[in-house]
């Protein structure tokens, strides 16, 4: 077969996937080696998540799929076919910061901003799972994002503020109903 | 040898001139505030504008062959397979740039130093693994890659040269034939008498310390978007660097275009850490390539290529004597710094950057009589080395603070004791390298760490928890930081440069302001601190304020952002600037307001009558009078309200302590890093909030330097360290917490009495954890650590060698 015969089964391999981000139902065609982080970012122009190592390492490309936290780039787009994937654009409401993003800033949780969105993600999730976590416990589940700005001084207090938020919000929705 | 450049440098008498807006300070309302960081909603909202998320039409992507062998010449490349592929559209090499694309010429200007001129693709000799050989250029980066598997190269293998003191000997094969020699540079440097208090001393000691190989490794990997417009000759270049303007000065050239016709963006960078600060090959190529094809061409770096084919920093061969007398008192000091080079120097810095920095620092805070150094600069087939956050003071700094801490063992002095017992004044003070230290708190940060930790209690916990055979242990390093680089500093460190950067003050029709300079704001929160320096040096609202950096066609030329520069320098130029757009201001609403300038006061944005409170113009009356004011504006006066200064500043030096606890677990090699405690001097703080950030971050490289992170390669000259499972981020669970405090000494030269910092935990934290180590290794026997990084493998290797030597 020559290579360009290759090249042409390649196309005929290309297959529209569609997926849920951020609650809007999105398309755009992959061929079945395309990971999903370009998928994201270059398909569907979403450019929030990041692509730090391409091995699953150093988190920078975390999203949220059907709710759980995953390594966008060491997952191809075709596999994420039909799920509902949250990406740091859907955090804030129409530029109204979420009560995370606002710990963050408060607290000086970044610096160059490019670890951001995949942190963010995951301390999402931790607080879902975890409302009132310690300092050790923060440590420990944000241990597999990497930020090489604020030696993590700033993450750790922006997710124990962020956790603080939310229970005032969490109580306020309570007393209310 | 002539030692007539070194001669040249550090004479006492370049001291400049006192600084200019010395009133400042005293109508501050925003400098010394943890002012919110602007910069923050858009990178929390996704909206960052980094490198790989700029999209051009008709754009194609970039992937390049790299060369697997560290030495190996190539016989035939053939990329006739790789053309053939459906959507690869070109493949360049060293022959198709040729016509088109100029050298390298990389030196340091001093005599004692080389000249390495080379192509900046060569495709007929690969000298490290990693080495750019051709360029593909395809659809998508994923044909592109295709078609860099596709070329077929002939290589012939060649002997690699990687032990960096066997190769300074006469016989060793050479890296670069051209050169006929391996080393780089021999430098020598020599004050005091050092010979006669050598020999008349109480005690020598000596040692070998070999410093590792590790790197800045930005979690945004490097680049490079280029788009030349054949129709217009226009060139307009995206790449993820910190120092856009020499970006455009050192490729225009060999480019062949006009600095005017060329443009650098350089919008969000994800972590540079002086890494992003050198001028890189890609950074030439790409652009040639869209050249070449017609095309914007992009190419974003993957960590592979980041971790082999960047930049490497700091691996050092290092050789210290000391000369003390009878009660532990330090004087004269004797360093030869060995530099791991890589296959040609790093441009424009070189790989001196880390050794002539490491011997000019040799001294620190220590009131020493005497110094010599030597250095030299091997290449090897390895990576490039240069420029990354501390440069070569931190390996200075580990070898020489473990080194004291190995003398007052051996002496059986208390390491916080011996290091006070020598420390210089905290007053303005000249090192015998030449330094002109500012006036700090040299001792008196050394005492306010010990004290946060409780010193004496933790030294009697020490002793308790070693009876339960626990093996705590305390490290303490403290640091001086030359910051702020520009003409003085940079010679006090060796290199002869004079150069200067700039802002630019304008009040824009609606009495807002735009501030902008030639620095690089890449997480450091420019655009929130040089907002605070300009709204209190105007007298205006830090709303009102806009500071515009990160692009060559729209901020005032400077050369980026390196070495804790910029609050010095761009904010002694905003200073120097503002006064005069202040001065501008107060003389327009003078006259508006029919008094004389010296009656009215200009704060908060309204310029009032002083003792008259209801006669004041707003900020934005002032901008548009100026602007189409007519003849209310001042008679024979220039009408802007705008000011371009330049600051080239005085040597400054931030100073500090950090300290280290560890409790190392005997039976694994495991080290539980428990806390990091300092105390930092940076002179006028602009943010309390951007300082501490700063010094926390840089600690977490010290402590990845210290302990994990090694840029490894097998004798054979074979990469090892090719991803992010081998090459170990510090992670949150590895850098724990930390606590910071500062002494405010402003500097007696600069503006504002404003020191740079940002690197001195880079420099500093590494010497505390090593210190650390050894300190709670101590009881074992006579432990000396000589390396880093220090792993598991090698605390049990240092614990066996104790334990067989008793």
């Amino acid at each position: 077969m020559s290579t360009n015969d290759q090249s042409a089964a390649a196309t005929a391999e290309e297959r529209i996937v569609r997926i849920t981000v951020n609650g809007t139902a999105m398309s755009g065609i992959a061929e079945p080696r395309l990971l999903l982080h370009d998928f994201l970012r270059h398909e569907l122009e979403l450019t929030g998540t990041h692509a730090g190592c391409e091995h699953g390492v150093c988190g920078a490309c975390t999203i949220r799929l059907n709710g759980e936290v995953v390594r966008s780039c060491i997952m191809f787009a075709v596999q994420a076919d039909g799920a509902s994937i949250e990406t740091v654009e859907g955090m804030a409401n129409n530029g109204v910061l979420h009560p995370i993003q606002v710990a963050f800033q408060e607290e000086h949780g970044l610096q160059c901003g490019f670890c951001t969105p995949g942190m963010l993600m995951a301390t999402q999730t931790l607080l879902e799972e975890n409302p009132d976590p310690s300092e050790d416990e923060i440590r420990e589940y944000l241990s597999g994002n990497i930020c090489r700005c604020t030696g993590y001084v700033g993450i750790v207090a922006s997710v124990k503020s962020a956790a603080k938020k939310l229970s005032v919000i969490q109580s306020n929705a309570n007393g209310k109903a | 040898m002539s030692t007539t450049p070194t001669e040249s440098l550090n004479t006492g008498l370049n001291i400049q001139t006192m600084a200019e807006a010395d009133d400042v300070l005293g109508r501050r309302k925003y400098i010394g505030m943890s002012v919110l960081r602007t910069e923050d909603p858009v990178f929390l909202t996704g909206r960052g504008k980094y490198t790989d998320d700029v999209h051009l039409p008709g754009m194609l992507h970039a992937a390049f062959l790299r060369s697997p062998y560290p030495h190996a010449k190539i016989l035939s490349i053939d990329k006739t397979r790789a053309l053939a592929l459906d959507g690869v559209h070109a493949v360049y090499t060293e022959a198709d740039f040729e016509p088109i694309l100029g050298h390298f010429v990389t030196t340091v200007h001093r005599e004692e130093v080389l000249t390495v001129d080379r192509p900046i693709m060569d495709s007929t000799v690969a000298r490290y693994v990693g080495q750019p050989i051709a360029v593909v250029l395809a659809d998508s980066r994923y044909l592109a890659e295709d078609g860099v598997d596709l070329i077929d190269i002939q290589w012939e293998p060649l002997e690699p040269v990687m032990d960096a003191e066997k190769a300074l000997e006469p016989d060793s094969t050479l890296v670069r034939e051209d050169l006929g020699t391996n080393n780089f540079a021999h430098i020598e440097f020599q004050r005091g008498d050092t010979e006669g208090l050598f020999e008349g001393a109480a005690h020598v000691f000596s040692k070998r310390f070999h410093h590792g190989r590790f790197m800045a490794a930005p979690l945004e990997p490097r680049g490079v978007i280029a788009d030349w417009d054949v129709a217009s000759d226009e060139l307009v270049v995206w790449s993820s660097t910190q120092i856009p303007h020499l970006i455009r000065t050192f490729t225009a050239g060999p480019l062949g275009i006009a600095e005017s016709k060329m443009r650098v963006i350089a919008d969000h960078v994800g972590g540079g850490f002086g890494m992003k600060a050198h001028v890189f090959d890609e950074e030439a190529l790409i652009p040639a390539s869209s050249k070449l094809s017609g095309k914007p061409i992009k190419w974003i770096e993957d960590r592979y290529e980041n971790l082999a084919a960047s930049l490497h920093s700091k691996e050092m061969i290092i050789y210290l004597e000391a000369a003390v007398d009878k009660d532990g008192k330090f004087l004269a000091f004797k360093g030869h710094y060995i530099g791991v080079g890589g296959a040609w120097p790093a441009h424009p810095w070189t790989s001196l950057i880390d050794t002539l920095p490491a011997a000019s620092l040799l001294p620190s805070i220590y009131d020493i009589q005497a110094v010599s150094t030597q250095i030299d600069a091997p290449l090897t087939n390895r990576c490039p080395s240069g420029a990354y956050r501390g440069v070569g003071w931190t390996p200075g700094h580990v070898a020489r603070e473990t080194f004291i801490d190995d003398i007052a063992r051996e002496m059986e002095i208390d390491p916080a004791e011996i290091r006070l017992m020598n420390s210089i004044p905290d007053e303005p003070f000249v090192s015998v390298t030449g330094m002109k230290y500012d006036g700090g708190s040299y001792s008196a940060s050394l005492r306010k760490t010990l004290e946060m930790i409780d010193y004496e209690g933790l030294r009697k916990k020490q002793a308790e928890l070693l009876k339960e055979g626990r093996y705590l242990g305390i490290g303490i390093s403290p640091y001086v930081e030359p910051t702020a680089w520009g003409s003085e500093v940079a010679k006090a460190n060796g290199f002869a440069a004079e150069f200067f950067d700039a802002a630019n003050v304008t009040v824009e029709p609606d009495g807002s302001i735009t501030v902008t300079t030639g620095c690089h704001n890449h997480g450091q929160a420019h655009y929130t601190t040089l907002a605070q320096v300009a709204a209190d040096t105007l007298g205006v609202s830090f709303e009102s304020i806009r500071v515009i950096e990160n692009d060559s066609s729209q901020a005032v030329y400077g050369t980026g952002t390196y070495a804790s520069r910029t609050a010095v320098v761009a904010g002694g130029a905003i200073m120097r600037a503002g006064k005069e757009v202040r001065e501008k201001i107060i003389r327009l609403a003078a006259h508006a307001m029919e008094v004389s300038p010296e009656d009215v006061d200009l704060a908060d944005g309204i310029a009032s009558v002083k003792g008259v409170p209801d006669k004041s113009m707003t900020m934005a009356e002032l901008g548009f009078m100026s602007y189409y004011g007519g003849s209310s504006r001042v008679p024979g006066v220039e009408p802007a309200l705008t000011s371009t200064r330049s600051y080239d500043p005085p040597e400054t030096y931030s100073n500090g302590t950090i300290i280290a606890i560890v409790e190392v677990d005997v039976e694994t090699g495991f080290v539980d890093l428990q806390h990091i405690a300092c105390c930092e001097d940076c002179g006028t703080m602009l943010n309390p909030m951007v300082v501490d950030g700063q010094m926390v971050g840089a600690i977490s490289h010290g402590i990845g330097g210290a302990m994990y992170e090694d840029l490894a390669y097998a004798d054979n000259g074979q990469f090892l360290s090719a991803s992010l499972m081998d090459y170990l981020y510090p992670s949150t669970t590895e850098v724990p917490h930390m606590e910071i405090s500062h002494i405010e000494t402003p500097s007696v030269v600069t503006e504002g009495g404003i020191k740079g910092m940002g690197e001195s935990g880079n420099i500093a934290a590494g010497a505390a954890c090593i210190n650390a180590i050894a300190d709670a290794l101590s009881s074992f026997g006579k432990i000396e650590i000589n390396k880093t990084p220090i792993g598991p493998s090698d605390v049990m290797d240092l614990i066996r060698g104790l334990r067989g030597a008793k």
